[in-house]
């Protein structure tokens, strides 16, 4: 059994689903990639999740709506936002919480390292 | 009385020169017609000494703030010439202030002769002026010339009544004239004002645009160049392990070409969309470029198990203009529909591609979906909003179909279907020589939805 802390990561962009999830198994964790908010929130790795790399502007499910529903369904899981559009990351809802980062694309290995520590600093 | 004791032809001769002198007098006010108070004043002095023998008389009249407005005299020709003021002010002295006390007739010293002086009021209160006539007879004024004189007056108070109205009369059309002519400086102000903010409205929007376009293209951009820096950095990091993982480097460096590719599609395409150049333009047919565009999505459209239809009219006119642009329209609107239908899960998922020539020479292009749908309220506005749909790459939003729709003298729209779903279309100028007849008769076409190329092809 994989014993890595299971990181999901959300994005509707297929080239984001391809290479995050390797430079993230580099980092040491386990990875699921998902390609809608909806999938995700189906899929039986809810639980297990214990960070979620959350795209904002997805068509169907926006990852505020995931975001949302998690709440409701009272799921604690800390997530990294990731956008293209700046104005996204300054927006109240994405920065609310201390188990919220946001990066915007394109990032760097090391932003997305040092918030993934911060997280799991804090968890 | 003394007329009863006259001889009765002179009575009768009398009478008679009264009777005309009367319908002279009534007869003024015809003369008077529309003139001034001047005139009236003139006219006065002019029939009155005639009439009745008079070797001076005098007008004054005044204005409607009590200002003496006018003031005439007519001496007899034997008179030294004094002036109008001169005998008004000799007038006062003798007559006094009060125009109410004036006696009907006073013997007195005017103009350096001894005359009779029969001093009228003008108006009932002598308010509106007086009218003083004088003779050196000594029978002056007789019986019929008091009648004269005071019905003389009378006429005037009805004159000069009148042209003091007409006189308001013209100051309020003034007035109003100028208030209507301040009014429409006015308003020609706000409307240049108007203008001005239109322009500035207009300006502000062409920068909005741009600033939605630079974020659009932005975010198309960052997509591949995020893959790029996370493959290029995942892959150090495998090279850097202890061993090497150099097949998985391997796979990501290939991935990183491959996005830095997809980035420069990206640039190429956008510089081609905004770049100054001359749209390059041919005759196209819109259903080979509507072909070509379903050939590359096909893989797109089956991975979302979508059923399409496609109804391209036989014998469509041409139409003229820049074929890459109008595929990524195309591209767009059918991006669009899947997007709206990747929800869709309690139907099966229907887009539905037409083709048909307008009645009004222009050539449309219909995509039409049953996806979640559209608020009719926004239906206009969507063409705005850049945010709320992602087109995973393939077109840079609706705004930029619009402008590229419009570049080709054409429109484009959406409407909630009446079931489920959106229909887009837009419709475009067919080309001159398609309209020229190098096609079939129009009895050779037939309507596209009894032709319909592929029908329920389903993946």
């Amino acid at each position: 059994m994989d014993t890595r802390a299971l990181v999901s990561v959300v994005d509707d962009d297929e080239s984001v689903r391809e290479s995050l999830p390797d430079l993230l198994r580099e980092f040491g964790f386990a990875v699921q990639p998902f390609k809608s908010g909806e999938e995700f929130l189906a899929s039986e790795y809810v639980q297990q999740t214990k960070c979620l790399i959350l795209d904002i502007a997805m068509p169907g499910m926006s990852g505020f709506d995931v975001q949302r529903e998690l709440k409701n369904r009272k799921q604690q899981i800390p997530i990294v936002f990731i956008t293209a559009h700046k104005e996204e990351t300054t927006r109240p809802s994405v920065l609310e919480g201390g188990e919220v980062a946001c990066l915007l694309k394109p990032f760097s290995d090391t932003d997305l390292l040092r918030g993934l520590l911060r997280i799991f600093a804090s968890v | 009385m003394d007329a009863k004791v006259q001889h009765p032809v002179d009575e009768v001769k009398r009478l008679q020169r009264c009777i005309s002198d009367l319908i002279s007098v009534l007869a003024l006010p015809a003369l008077w017609q529309g003139g001034d108070s001047a005139q009236i004043g003139r006219t006065l002095i002019e029939v009155l000494p005639r009439m009745l023998q008079l070797d001076l008389i005098y007008v004054q009249l005044k204005d409607l703030l009590g200002e003496v407005a006018v003031e005439l005299v007519r001496l007899a020709e034997s008179s030294d010439s004094a002036t109008p003021r001169e005998v008004g002010a000799q007038l006062n002295r003798l007559l006094g202030d009060d125009r109410q006390k004036w006696p009907l007739r006073i013997q007195g010293r005017l103009d350096d002769r001894n005359l009779a002086i029969v001093p009228m009021r003008i108006g009932l209160h002598g308010e509106i002026g007086m009218l003083v006539a004088a003779a050196e007879r000594s029978d002056f004024p007789g019986q019929t010339e008091e009648l004269l004189l005071r019905v003389a007056a009378n006429q005037a108070v009805i004159a000069l009544n009148e042209a003091r109205l007409r006189n308001e009369q013209k100051r309020l059309t003034n007035e109003l004239d100028q208030r209507v002519a301040q009014r429409t400086r006015e308003l020609h102000q706000s409307e240049l004002n108007l203008r001005n903010t239109q322009a500035e409205l207009a300006n502000m929007t062409r920068v909005m645009t741009m600033g939605q376009l630079t974020a659009s293209i932005a975010h198309e951009v960052n997509q591949p160049l995020s893959g790029i820096i996370t493959n290029a950095s995942t892959c150090l990091r495998m090279l850097d392990a202890n061993p090497p993982n150099i097949e998985g480097a391997r796979e990501t460096a290939r991935r990183t070409i491959r996005d830095g590719n997809r980035a420069a599609d990206i640039i190429t395409r956008l510089r081609a969309l905004f770049s100054r150049r001359q749209a390059t333009t041919e005759s196209i047919d819109l259903n080979e470029a509507t072909r070509e565009v379903i050939a590359l999505m096909l893989s797109k459209l089956q991975g979302n198990r979508v059923i399409l239809r496609l109804e391209l009219a036989d014998e469509l006119p041409l139409v003229i203009g820049d074929r890459v642009q109008l595929q990524q329209v195309i591209m767009n609107l059918v991006q669009n529909s899947l997007d709206a239908m990747i929800d869709v899960c309690d139907r099966s998922r229907e887009l539905l591609i037409r083709t048909q020539g307008d009645e009004t020479d222009h050539v449309r292009l219909i995509v039409q979906d049953n996806g979640i749908g559209l608020d009719p309220l926004v239906a206009d506005r969507i063409f705005d909003a850049f945010y709320t749909t992602k087109n995973g790459g393939m077109g840079i939003g609706l705004t930029v179909c619009r402008s590229i729709i419009e570049s080709h003298q054409g429109r484009i729209g959406a409407k909630p279907n009446n079931g489920r779903g959106v229909t887009f279309s837009f419709s475009i100028p067919r080309s001159p020589e398609s309209a020229g007849g190098d096609r079939l008769p129009s009895s050779a076409q037939k309507p596209a939805a009894d032709q319909p190329e592929e029908v329920a092809r389903s993946f």
